[in-house]
């Protein structure tokens, strides 16, 4: 804890490292800020034993000493239960031993929402630590014609102001200077009902007693009473904050709260509320004296609520269509049809242009490199696996750029607002709607979204269905399938069948959704509280480097992961290798390379494993090739596709041709000469990879946010066995009413 | 849910039901009186600003009726019927 006797940073300047953290509301432009000061110089990860990302960073101030800044999560209020919301406070406090105490506040206030954001600074104030003010979207504010005074507003709390606008860098050189300057905040008189002001003094007198007096010495009398009240303050008004734990449980304190409040309650008065008025009552005199709103003589005392203004007025006009009854309905409909179509349809040159270098890559490697174990990981385990998932880049970079516009234009709180009725029915909550739909590029940025949700169970809830919402993993998968089963039929089809496999996973997610909402996840009626934005131009520079990021943790995943177990599976699937003897019989026999590879393939360990599981899934119309290609798809959907692509072209590296998957699926047959792959199986085998949770990555987050075992465990049951049952029924079903024996 | 300070209800009239924010028509006015509810949903509501006093209006409701879109202290806010009615307004 700070010395309470030191009011400024002067003292610091000797050391030469700081630790600022960076506070406000959600939606006040704080990453902007944090991204200005700290420049590349970021680092994200995760507070031990918690889900809330840790977003820490450094930078140079003017003095030479270096600032280590943490950017704690949006927060409304430092009392609040929400995860996000209670790490915030624990930081604050220094209550966490990851990360030290705070020397500065930096808190950011949004400017054209003075009122609001106003609310967590007055609880900064209270906390007690040298603070700076960034007044950030000063260009919003006077784009509505509100005339926010830095000067007044650093007059009324008595610490730097400085006007910042985020996006576009500017302020941040001033910033930094005044984090320098930062100074204790005077606490303001919060004007208290008489008769709970005189219980504070109670209990606070109580806990004086009561308490560690060493404290006491160390400052003046006066000073350490002021404090134990402060302290009584947050008893009453119910903070239960861990740091507390220790002085209200203990007998004497817990009766003196219990006879203050009962007393204070047949006054009529409840603490809490009184703290929170009194503090909006200090808001509206800040608020008052620092804002002109253009067309009023004095501002003083102006109601923002009872005016609109231009900007404001403009959203209205916007949202008046968005989110109309039945234009916000097609308006939704219509742009989530555009994202999808547009993925399948623009991505595909891209793809096929990836497609190409990668053959060559592939033709490349056989010319130059000798024949042998080398050249052919390289072609078919490295080249041919890395290579075609990589093909899918694109897709996914123009899926999390679609979402990233839309979470940055404001849009998304809209989609939210719009769906909450619908999910509300199923006993779901709006904000899942935003992890629901982040799931469909990864269910795991989907998954560590839910920590927004505030209800556990509908947290749970939310997390159980994400992966029904088909990811960009599976992709690569419906693509393969559909294109080489379907492509005769055109663009339109192929899209339809893919929006088909989107549907199939919703509907899958709202009905497993509704089933455990009503069974062993049921819960109270859920409290939905939503800020909506005003609608912004999405800054591009944010959208890129979101897409940037995240496309690039997709890579590293194709990088790392898949690049393991696609040399796992080559090498699964090379060794042991058929003798050359062996191969020179079968073409003497007049085999084809496509039997060679087949050969290969169940000589080696992939294939002895695969036609182990064969009779397990030959209802569903599944071959072992597919079985080991499930099981591969168990490390990372996408790898699937890598493996039909070894287990297809192994054993034509020597004959110096590479393969093109599709058109050895097509000719594959099965010794009886019946075709392996026939429109029935590729639908059987689409089903399956809606509804299967077959992803480690995922169920490694799940294990994360729900803390344990018990639940990854059950999703992975639940959706296989759901996906198995599925797939055997479209498989049988449709071979009765096709007249294809299995 | 309702565990909410009984003698604040006690000092409302009893005899009619309150106004409520979830009864206030589309573009509607009115300020706050009190909030009620369980303590975690009164504490949300009161941070968020609707202390008494406060003017809020109804700019819109969702396509489906639930959930309204408020504006106060200059921003908007959504909250689901459930929750508005636990927001007694000036008649």
């Amino acid at each position: 804890m700070t010395s309470c006797c030191a009011d400024s940073t002067e003292h610091l300047l000797a050391a030469g490292t700081i630790t600022v953290a960076l506070a406000g509301n959600p939606n006040s432009g704080k990453t902007t800020v944090f991204n200005g000061l700290t420049g590349l110089k970021q680092k994200v990860a995760n507070y031990p034993g918690v889900t809330v990302e840790k977003k820490t960073g450094s930078c140079k101030l003017p003095n030479g000493a270096v600032a280590n800044i943490v950017d704690l999560p949006g927060t409304y209020s430092l009392i609040s239960r929400s995860p996000d919301e209670l790490v915030a406070m624990e930081v604050l406090r220094g209550l966490r031993p990851d990360t030290p105490a705070p020397d500065v506040v930096v808190a950011v206030v949004d400017a054209s929402n003075l009122q609001r954001n106003l609310y967590l600074i007055s609880q900064l104030i209270e906390l007690g630590r040298p603070m700076v003010v960034a007044l950030n979207m000063m260009d919003v504010a006077a784009s509505r014609g509100l005339a926010v005074s830095p000067q007044r507003l650093e007059a009324q709390l008595g610490v730097p102001v400085i006007p910042v606008v985020g996006h576009k860098r500017k302020g941040i050189p001033e910033l930094k200077a005044a984090i320098l300057r930062a100074k204790i905040a005077p606490l303001p008189d919060f004007s208290l009902p008489q008769a709970m002001q005189e219980e504070l003094i109670l209990v606070g007198g109580g806990l004086a007693i009561l308490g560690d007096h060493e404290d006491g010495k160390s400052c003046g009398r006066r000073e350490y009473l002021d404090r134990q009240i402060a302290l009584a303050e947050r008893l009453l008004i119910g903070d239960r904050a861990d740091d507390l734990k220790q002085i209200w449980t203990r007998e004497p304190v817990s009766s003196l709260l219990e006879h203050s409040a009962h007393r204070l309650s047949q006054l009529g008065i409840d603490p809490m509320q009184a703290d929170i008025e009194a503090h909006y009552r200090w808001i509206d005199e800040v608020s008052a004296a620092t804002v002109q709103s253009s067309g009023s003589a004095t501002g003083a005392a102006a109601q923002p609520a009872s005016h609109f203004n231009r900007a404001a007025a403009f959203s209205e006009k916007i949202d008046s269509i968005l989110i109309h009854k039945f234009w916000g309905l097609i308006t939704f409909a219509l742009i989530m049809g555009t994202l999808f179509l547009a993925i399948f349809w623009l991505a595909q040159p891209i793809m096929d242009g990836v497609q190409w270098a990668i053959n060559h890559g592939g033709a490349w490697a056989v010319h130059w490199l000798p024949e042998g174990p080398l050249r052919a990981m390289l072609t078919d385990g490295v080249i041919g696996g890395v290579g075609t998932v990589l093909a899918f880049v694109p897709q996914i970079a123009l899926l999390f750029m679609f979402l990233a516009i839309l979470e940055d234009s404001g849009y998304l709180a809209r989609a939210a607002f719009l769906m909450d009725r619908l999910l509300a029915k199923v006993g779901l909550h709006g904000k899942s709607f935003i992890p629901l739909l982040s799931s469909f590029a990864c269910a795991i940025p989907g998954i560590m979204a839910t920590r927004t949700i505030e209800n556990r169970r509908d947290r749970l809830a939310t997390i159980m269905i994400a992966p029904f919402m088909s990811c960009s993993a599976r992709l690569p998968v419906y693509t393969l399938l559909i294109g080489v089963f379907f492509a005769k039929y055109g663009h339109l089809t192929q899209a339809g069948i893919m929006l088909g496999c989107y549907a199939l996973g919703i509907i899958a997610a709202v009905l497993t959704a509704y089933f455990f909402k009503r069974t062993f996840l049921k819960s109270v009626a859920t409290s939905f509280i939503l800020e909506l934005p005003s609608y912004k131009m999405p800054q591009m520079s944010q959208v890129a480097r979101q897409v940037v990021l995240n496309a690039g943790k997709f890579v590293t995943r194709a990088g790392t992961t898949i690049l393991f177990f696609s040399v796992v599976l080559w090498a699964l699937a090379y060794y042991p290798h058929l003798p050359k003897d062996k191969q020179a019989a079968l073409a003497a026999s007049g085999a084809d390379d496509n039997a060679i590879a087949a050969a290969q393939s169940g000589y080696s360990i992939a294939g002895q494993i695969g036609h182990g599981m064969e009779p397990a899934i030959r209802p569903l119309g599944f071959d072992w090739k597919m079985g080991v290609g499930l099981i591969s798809a168990f490390g990372a959907r996408e790898v699937f596709v890598s493996t039909m692509g070894i287990t297809y072209a192994v054993g034509d590296t020597e004959g110096g041709k590479t393969n093109d998957l599709q058109a050895a699926m097509v000719k594959d047959r099965y010794p009886n000469g019946r075709r392996v792959w026939t429109p029935l199986v590729a639908i059987s085998l689409l089903v399956w990879f809606v509804l299967a949770l077959q992803c480690m990555s995922t169920i490694a987050i799940a294990r994360r946010e729900t803390g344990g075992w018990r639940w990854p465990i059950f999703m992975v049951l639940y959706m296989n066995v759901l996906a198995y049952v599925a797939s055997l029924a479209v498989f049988q079903l449709g071979g009765l009413i096709w007249h294809q024996a299995v | 849910m309702h565990d909410s300070n009984f003698s604040e209800i006690a000092k409302l009239n009893t005899t009619h039901k309150h106004r409520t924010l979830a009864d206030l028509a589309v573009g509607g006015q009115s300020k706050v009186v009190s909030v009620h509810g369980d303590t975690e949903l009164r504490r949300r509501l009161l941070e968020m600003g609707f202390v008494n006093g406060v003017e809020v209006t109804v700019v819109r409701r969702a396509p489906l009726g639930d959930p309204i879109e408020f504006r106060l202290r200059g921003y908007n806010l959504s909250l689901r019927r459930d929750q508005a009615r636990h927001v007694y307004v000036k008649d």
